[in-house]
């Protein structure tokens, strides 16, 4: 790999951190907003659910985001703080559909250390001005004008600390904030300011509470006419006013979301921890609280924010699982609970490990997710390719064949679905309820197996059995006329359109046929000379319903032939070359270019650019799709045709800008497919896989397919074994049963087809799987599952004792076969030269696999290496190590083998909070750290002095926004060998958000084009909210801020796609390359992704 | 730290949280480190330490024989006790020999801010040095009026660079090393200064305490100082009183402070705008400068210190002032509204005679004071000891902490530099090698 690198979301994130309800985008509107860290959703609420209306990223990671109506405003305004002290108001554009800046600025402070708990923003309920809590000590505060214009910022001096919540207070006079703090011996108060705007400074408020619930976390402000606050504890809720008090307990909980039900505040809802849904409800006699009531509601997803809709419709946003849109019920069902879950949403994070495995032996890397947290855990196999949602599926064996029907010419919807089998054919159509049934058509003969059906026009339809062809009117269902095969022969292989019928025959015969009114004529035949493999005449001219070319494959001389109809003239002959017949062909045009497809029997695609008028074929490419026989067939979706190649790697061809392209579908085999367009299930397709019938819809092309095992538990390492194909995870599950809560953790064996759990180790009472590898040892040919661990003892701090464990696969279980104790926790495993590489502590230590006397294996130490502060996170190449250390950057260790010792090389002296480390290449090393920054350094061999080469150059710099987990090798897409990126090496990051990424190395050459249309593009495309691009990316931390350097934001460049032709035209002539060639450029890089 | 890892990974932990609370955990296991010596050629009392600002490695020392030496902190130059021990001998030294060497004490020594091509010295010969490090030659010199006591740059500076010196003299100058001229001098002083620290939030503002017992806060781009502290005026807590709910049902005798206070608030207002980077300083000078007109008024006599001011520290955050003086007294100061915040520390006996260099650590939770032959590290709100680090043989001069190891350097009359770090997790190896005789000083 190199220095350029080309930084890219495959997947964007899922994890829900915020979300708001109000009239944004009109008064009548109910909007949902929400946000995923660098992201912002807008929905809209309609009868049918939520309807996305636009979904944008953000320059900036969301701290606050909040909804507000200044006032003489008929709708909302969005107001959000990024934590890198940017804030902005945002305001709907009707017209454009894009949201317009009102307003934006900097908060950012010279004085003051950023807050430990978080930044709070908040907005005065009466809009006189909006309180930002950033740094430690201050209070800033934004006033609004009276037409509703922010004024300049001033900073009040706030004596608390230690502040868990600030909210501002409804119904007073005087804008009113009140504060939950934490003084310095632990205990919890909240207090009341008064905001004088003249003054600039606060007031004694009203009423102050101290010594409150030692857990309380989370303050409520209770809307007018109660007013008040609510503050929620963990073992209390208590309202607060300055006239009522009340209080109750309620069963330990954290609680980390809430929602307001009425707006006059008189019941809320309450997410814990534990993804538990209480409703708190406030009784009051008039604008006196009374009470306190809580009841349990049902479980949801861990919520990280929850906001009522409407109509008991609730939506759980969660950092921890899936997001949800649920529905409160007036009943419990029958486990008791009021929560009826609507809808998920699908979130990957937080991603803590994954890996990328080739499960299907089919050279696209899938990768496997450590996803989501607590109970919420599970793995994701996400997956570059097409999904199909299933709708209905019917058992059924033996499928040859698949044609859907019209019941007349211009029906817009399919009717029958002929099903062809070996020796019947079976009509299913849609009855009443919308359920396939089988029915007849009188004309057809179900007796024998169907070639080829067609709709034909003057509402008829083509039936092409081995004997015949049957002519049968649509209408009636009666047969009209029949052509019969000469006696002696058999149709083999036949192909139709509207108007026009082609078959072969043993022998080598084509014979043409014209469809009239009740009228089959044979307009033509003709002998070849070899048998005749396939067939098609897929009208791609002018005329919809009539092809002047047909193309036919061959046995034999293994080739391709065009044909002219209707005189059968031979035009082209192509030899494919190799032994491999071809099963399929397809003529077809994609974007007005035609192609000619040519599908073999081993799975391999060629295609070929067609002359329509000539015949002649050009440009011949191949690629491999899979080692089946391939089906090919047309269908449309959105409007568009695309192929869809059933074998047993199923694909999708489609083009754009004018490419082919090649997507793979979910599906595992797909033995035939057709179109099945019918009223019930409109753009449906009819596949036929391994012996059932499925009808179902596609999904967008080119994205990422997502498969979820819940695990119920917290996975939080993962290892593929190739040879055992298992996968191992370290997890833990959480008891909740008793007071006390307790963790199990286990070492985990899984199926790597099934993902079911076939083996478990569990591991001793407070010990912690940290790392887990597969490996193999020097003169072992065995291969092993290593397991390294801590104890983590509740009076420690820090462990200080660990273990490796050395499993094998045997039977499908997990055999310990050495162990090996540690003095402390084994944060990271790796195979170096046939020897185990642990990083313990802060120690990195080597050991040996030796043989004893007694024919066992263990673990010996033989050298190791210390001087970091915690060696977290390992990487190794050849004799190279590369460790990012818990704060002093990566540092590059070389153990030399005539020593047996390991010793430091050089190290980069940035002091980087590292958070992942990988190796791109021999010289270059990638980290991310801390503050969410990624960096590369370089090893300086060729230095001067003792003193450089002993220092890791930093030589990329960039600002990701997302909190790297994990770096792995390898690509989520099938790298084709014609393209060009299929060169280009790449890495696959996980996020806490859940993104997946892909960081691509390019050459120079290439990143200095890219280098120049990102800087142009940031002078086109404006970031929301007046968000600068250029200080977004740059690498920031507590030290300094520079610019990024050495990555290209490939999110960025990517958009250029979707830009609008003048503005491509406006780059592509700052840039003097044309708006194709640009297209051209980024597309490819799209299919890095 | 465990757990804290654990939560980072799933997104439980602010990233900044997570840097503090193992920063802080770290801090609060600081001892004499057992593993790493910085070996000190100085043959005379060590009374300046700085590590560099860019890197975190190089530490500066400056000592009484006149001569200041350089040490790799991160790399060691060799090991004993079977790599355990890291000794970490000085890259270079310059002493009296070299031909532009100081004559007598060097009292300063500190790294130019940006990069670490440069140093400067400030001595008892009553010259400052600009060194070039990589050729260890002076490239630039001023000449004061008296003995330096103390030199300093400011760290958030862009748009100058400019050396401020303390000296016997009553005013402060500031040396301008892109000129090589003094570009300014600060007359208030009634006597000799002996510290000098920049604003760590504006790069105008500079703070100097003299042996006239005075603190006072300069904008270098306005003339007269504009804050001076006065010990007596003072506030509870962390920030001035807030507004009492009714002013109207104030009594009387509450008033004239309320007043008083109610000036204060004015100027301590508008601080931080978006538009003005530098904060509130202007407004509050010009207000000041009002306030005394010559140097006569009343104000202008108010000390913060019986005694001398010997020692001045801005916390990271820049929003408070750790004083010590002669009177063995250390305050602790609102910056903006200028207010003596009552903290009782706890009472120490301090050097009298010599400035002494204070430190605190990133998050302000304590101060690490020189105080004689022991190092006190205070808890910053309450003024409580937290712990007293023992080690030197006679009177600590210096304390410099390292906010990116969480190490702190203390140098002394006993010539030693010694290294006080967050202990080892695990006195690892100890058991797997033949035991070594383990010196660590800590007697």
């Amino acid at each position: 790999m190199s220095i350029w690198n080309y930084v890219v979301t495959a997947h964007k994130p899922t994890n829900v951190t915020h979300s708001c309800v109000g009239n944004f985008t009109s008064p009548q509107e109910l909007n949902l907003i929400i946000a995923k860290c660098t992201r912002i959703e807008i929905h809209l609420l309609t009868p049918q659910g939520l309807q996305p209306m636009l979904d944008v990223p953000i320059y900036g990671r969301i701290a606050t985001l909040e909804l507000f109506r200044p006032h003489g405003e008929a709708q909302d305004f969005l107001f959000i703080a990024t934590e890198r002290y940017k804030f902005c108001v945002l305001q709907w554009d009707p017209e454009s559909s894009e949201l317009i800046t009102r307003a934006m600025g900097d908060v950012s402070d010279r004085i003051g250390r950023p807050t430990d708990n978080g930044q709070i923003g908040i907005i005065d309920p009466d809009c006189r001005l909006i309180g930002l809590h950033l740094y430690d000590g201050l209070f800033k505060v934004i006033p609004f004008d009276n037409r509703g214009q922010l004024k300049e910022a001033f900073n009040i001096r706030l004596e608390e600390l230690q502040v868990l919540d600030i909210k501002f207070l409804y119904g007073c006079s005087k804008p009113t904030i009140v504060v939950l703090y934490q003084d310095n011996k632990d205990a919890r108060h909240v207090k009341t300011y008064e905001v004088a705007l003249k003054d600039k400074d606060f007031v004694e408020g009203p009423w102050s509470q101290n010594n409150l619930d030692n857990g309380a976390d989370l303050l409520i402000p209770v809307p007018p006419p109660l007013c008040g606050v609510l503050i929620i504890g963990e073992e209390t809720i208590v309202y607060c006013s300055a006239n009522a008090f009340k209080a109750i307990p309620i069963r330990p909980s954290i609680t980390k979301a809430y929602g307001r039900v009425d707006a006059d505040g008189s019941r809320y809802l309450l997410g814990d921890h534990a993804g538990l849904l209480n409703l708190l409800v406030v009784t009051h006699e008039k604008e006196k609280v009374t009470g306190l009531k809580i009841e349990p509601l049902g479980e949801t997803s861990i919520a990280s924010t929850i906001s009522y809709l409407d109509n008991a419709f609730v939506y759980i946003g969660s950092s921890y699982g899936d997001s949800q849109l649920v529905k409160l019920n007036l009943q419990p069902d029958s486990k008791g609970s009021y929560v009826e879950v609507l809808e998920r949403y699908v979130n990957l994070g937080p991603i803590v490990d994954f890996c990328v495995v080739d499960l299907e032996r089919q050279g696209q890397g899938q990768v496997v997710t450590c996803s989501g947290a607590y109970k919420d855990g599970s793995l994701r196999i996400v997956r570059n390719g097409i999904g199909i949602n299933e709708q209905a599926s019917v058992e059924l064996q033996g499928i040859k064949g698949m044609w859907s029907l019209r019941s007349s010419t211009d029906d817009p919807f399919d009717t029958f679905l002929v099903v062809s089998f070996i020796s019947e054919t079976r009509i299913l159509a849609m009855n009443l309820e919308d359920e396939l049934e089988e029915t007849e058509i009188e004309g057809f003969c179900p007796q024998v197996q169907t070639l080829f059906c067609h709709d034909a026009v003057y509402n008829q339809l083509v039936q092409v059995t081995s004997s015949s062809v049957r002519l049968v009117s649509s209408t009636s269902r009666e047969l009209r006329n029949e052509w019969h095969a000469p006696a002696g022969y058999s149709v083999n292989v036949a192909t139709a359109n509207a108007t026009q019928v082609l078959l072969a025959t043993g022998g080598g015969h084509l014979v043409y046929l014209e469809i009239g009114d009740g009228i089959l004529t044979e307009v033509k035949h003709a002998q070849l000379e070899y048998e005749i493999s396939c067939l098609d005449i897929n009208p791609i001219g002018e005329n919809p319903n009539y092809s002047h070319l047909a193309a036919v494959g061959m046995w034999t001389d293994i080739s391709v032939r065009i044909f002219s109809l209707p005189d059968l003239n031979l035009i082209t002959k192509e030899h494919l070359g190799g032994e491999i017949i071809p099963r399929s062909v397809l003529l077809c045009s994609f974007e007005g270019i035609s192609y000619l497809l040519c599908a073999l029997g081993d799975g391999h695609l060629l295609n070929f650019l067609l002359n329509t008028n000539t015949g002649e074929i050009t440009n011949r490419k191949k690629v491999s799709l899979g080692t089946q026989p391939i089906t090919l067939r047309t269908f449309s979706s959105k409007n568009t045709t695309h192929v869809f190649a059933a074998s047993d790697r199923p694909t999708v061809i489609y083009s754009s800008n004018k490419k082919l392209l090649y997507s793979n579908v979910n599906l595992k085999e797909v033995s035939h497919m057709c179109p099945f367009n019918s009223a019930a299930f409109p753009d449906s397709l009819a596949i036929a896989k391994e012996g059932e019938l499925t009808i179902g819809t596609i999904d967008d092309i080119q994205k990422l397919h997502i498969r979820s095992i819940p695990l119920g538990e917290h996975a939080r390492r993962i290892c593929h074994q190739e040879q055992s194909r298992t996968f191992a995870i370290c997890s833990l599950k959480y008891n909740q049963s008793s007071s006390e809560e307790s963790e199990m953790h286990f070492i985990r064996l899984l199926d790597d087809q099934t993902f079911e759990f076939i083996s478990t180790y569990p591991l001793d009472t407070f010990e912690y799987g940290c790392s887990i590898l597969s490996c193999s040892f020097s003169d072992d040919s065995n291969v092993y599952y290593c397991v390294g661990t801590a104890y983590v003892l509740p009076e420690e701090n820090e462990p200080t004792k660990g273990r490796i464990l050395v499993f094998i696969v045997e039977d499908g279980k997990l055999q310990l076969i050495a162990e090996k104790e540690t003095k402390g926790a084994v944060y990271s495993l790796n195979a170096f030269n046939g020897k185990l590489l642990a990083a313990i502590n802060q120690k990195i230590q080597l050991y040996k696999w030796m043989l004893r006397d007694d024919g066992t294996h263990e673990l010996q130490s033989e050298c190791g290496h210390h001087g970091h502060i915690l060696a977290l996170y390992v990487q190794t190449r050849g004799d190279f190590i590369v460790v990012g250390d818990l704060m002093k950057s990566i540092s590059l260790l070389i153990y030399k083998h005539e020593e047996g010792a390991i010793e430091e090389r050089a190290r980069d002296y940035n002091a980087n909070w590292m958070s992942a480390v990988e190796i791109l290449d021999d010289d270059i090393y990638l980290g991310a750290e801390n503050n969410f920054n990624l960096f590369t350094v370089r090893k300086n061999s060729e230095g001067a002095t003792d003193e450089e080469r002993g220092r890791l150059e930093v030589v990329g710099e960039y600002h990701l926004g997302e909190f790297v987990n994990r770096f792995r090798h390898g690509s989520l897409v099938m790298r084709l060998p014609d393209s060009d990126v299929g060169q280009i090496p790449t890495v696959i990051f996980g996020t806490v958000n859940g993104v997946i990424g892909v960081i691509a190395s390019l050459p120079h050459e290439q990143y200095v084009f890219l280098e120049k249309l990102q800087s142009n593009l940031r002078k086109v495309i404006k970031g929301v909210g007046g968000l600068n691009h250029e200080q977004w990316r740059s690498f920031n931390n507590e030290k300094k801020t520079v610019d990024a350097r050495n990555f290209l934001d490939g999110d960025l460049i990517e958009s250029f796609l979707d830009l609008n032709r003048n503005k491509m035209d406006e780059i592509s002539k700052v840039i003097g390359v044309s708006v194709e060639e640009l297209c051209k450029r980024v597309e490819e890089l799209t299919r890095l992704h | 730290m465990w757990k804290e890892i654990r939560d980072r990974e799933v997104g439980k932990v602010q990233s900044n949280y997570f840097v503090n609370r193992i920063a802080s955990d770290r801090i609060s296991k600081i001892e004499l480190s057992n593993n790493k010596d910085i070996v000190s050629p100085h043959k005379g009392a060590v009374n300046s330490l700085q590590v560099d600002l860019t890197e975190g490695r190089y530490l500066l020392s400056g000592a009484s024989d006149a001569s200041v030496a350089v040490y790799d902190v991160q790399r060691a130059t060799d090991y004993e006790a079977g790599g355990l021990i890291a000794k970490h001998k000085s890259i270079f030294v310059v002493d009296k020999q070299h031909e532009h060497g100081h004559k007598y004490a060097i009292t300063s020594a500190i790294w130019y801010p940006i990069d670490t091509g440069l140093f400067i010295t400030g001595s008892y010969d009553h010259h400052i040095n600009v060194w070039d490090t990589n050729t260890t030659q002076v490239i630039m010199n001023f000449k004061m009026p008296g003995k330096v006591y103390r030199t300093a740059m400011s760290t958030s500076a862009t748009s100058h660079m400019l050396i401020a010196a303390g000296t016997e003299d009553v005013q402060v100058r500031l040396c301008d090393i892109t000129s090589g001229a003094f570009v300014h001098t600060l007359s208030g002083h009634r006597d000799g200064v002996m510290t000098v620290e920049w604003s760590t939030s504006s790069e105008w503002v500079l703070v100097t305490g003299g042996c006239d017992g005075a603190i006072r806060f300069w904008d270098i781009r306005r003339a007269g100082c504009f804050l001076l502290l006065d010990q007596s005026q003072s506030q509870l807590g962390r920030r001035p009183p807030i507004l009492k709910r009714s002013m109207a049902t104030k009594d009387s005798t509450s008033k004239p402070y309320t007043k008083q206070r109610a000036a204060q608030r004015k100027l301590a207002n508008g601080n931080g705008t978006k538009q003005s980077p530098i904060g509130k300083v202007p407004a509050k000078g010009s207000a000041r400068q009002r306030l005394h007109p010559g140097m006569l008024s009343s104000h202008d006599r108010a000390t913060a210190h019986y005694g001398a001011v010997t020692g001045l520290k801005i916390t990271e955050d820049g929003m408070y002032l750790l004083s010590a003086g002669s009177d063995s007294r250390l305050r602790l100061w609102d910056v903006e509204s200028g207010c003596n915040t009552l903290v009782n520390f706890e009472t120490v006996r301090l050097q009298t005679s010599k400035p002494i260099q204070l430190a605190t650590t990133q998050d302000s939770a304590l101060a690490f004071v020189p105080c004689m032959r022991t190092v006190k590290a205070f808890d910053m709100w309450t003024g409580n000891t937290s712990v007293t680090f023992r080690g030197h043989y006679d009177c600590v001069n210096c304390c410099c902490f390292s906010l990116q190891d969480q190490e702190l350097y203390t140098g002394g009359n006993d010539r030693q530099i010694l290294v006080w770090s967050p202990s080892k997790l695990i006195p690892d190896e100890m058991n797997e090698r033949p035991a070594e005789d383990q010196d660590n000083w800590s007697d």
